[in-house]
């Protein structure tokens, strides 16, 4: 029996179980990310807050970029690929969506949906800790939104966790 | 005055610039109010292989006081942990002590 949630199966893979409202959630994702993700659109500082400066030094931080190039841009943006054509899979039934992923795609889900946070949260203009403590906003779907991503990343931690060594 | 000293002060100072350079650069990652702190401690553990207990108070350190030393090393290594991190959606950056 599988909850609703984010479970880790024997096999090494990874059972996700989603109300479908959730799923078409998460497949309006990619149309608003990938234009952040590829630079060609700011919301707020989502630009220093997805790609951060390494260094003080202006000479360094160009070294920098210049060595980086765009492979924070790309692997960001090929993770997301893989998460839309995981919510394009999977079976539902009684209004649960069920989709089993590989190691990769969960190492993209949880990727994707760290990115989705950042994003939302310059969107909201998240300063401080203190704008979680008095959970969603019901008139703001932006807030609604950030929350649920803050939950399922949580069980994809979870689910993940189990997969590093333990020493 | 007499014969110019055989050691100018500019030449005293040059040992401490090869010091420099060779001092390890330190790898710190920032708080930041969005990103999860059972996040941090899953990639600090992926990334350091720090075991549970340390990343969970590298995280605590990044959470209370604003930011923590992850790692140390060489320039060009560093770099590379904090373009990780950063692939990762950490806020972070290098300096050298």
């Amino acid at each position: 029996m599988l909850t609703h949630g984010v479970r880790r199966l024997p096999d090494g893979g990874f059972r996700v179980r989603l109300a479908t409202r959730e799923r078409e959630l998460l497949r309006s994702l990619p149309a608003q990310l990938r234009p952040v993700l590829s630079g060609e659109q700011q919301v707020g500082d989502s630009g220093q807050r997805l790609f951060p400066a390494a260094y003080d030094d202006l000479a360094d931080e160009m070294e920098y970029r210049e060595l980086v190039g765009d492979s924070l841009t790309q692997e960001r943006l090929a993770a997301l690929d893989r998460l839309s054509r995981s919510v394009a899979a999977g079976s539902t039934r009684r209004l649960l969506w069920t989709v089993d992923l590989d190691a990769d795609s969960a190492a993209a889900w949880l990727s994707t949906v760290n990115d989705a946070r950042l994003i939302l949260g310059c969107t909201l203009g998240i300063t401080q800790e203190s704008a979680w403590e008095s959970g969603p906003d019901p008139d703001n779907p932006t807030s609604v939104v950030i929350f649920w991503l803050g939950w399922l990343q949580e069980e994809l931690v979870a689910a993940l966790m189990g997969t590093l060594p333990d020493r | 005055m007499g014969a110019a000293p055989v050691i100018a002060p500019e030449r005293i100072s040059e040992p401490s610039e090869v010091d420099k350079r060779d001092r390890p650069w330190s790898v710190i990652v920032w708080n930041d109010p969005v990103t999860l702190m059972s996040y941090v401690v899953f990639v600090l553990r992926k990334l350091f292989n720090h075991d549970e207990a340390t990343a969970t108070k590298l995280m605590l350190q990044v959470h209370n006081e604003g930011r923590a030393v992850v790692a140390s090393g060489p320039r060009e290594k560093s770099e590379a942990d904090v373009a990780r991190l950063h692939a990762h959606g950490l806020q972070a950056t290098l300096s050298q002590d």
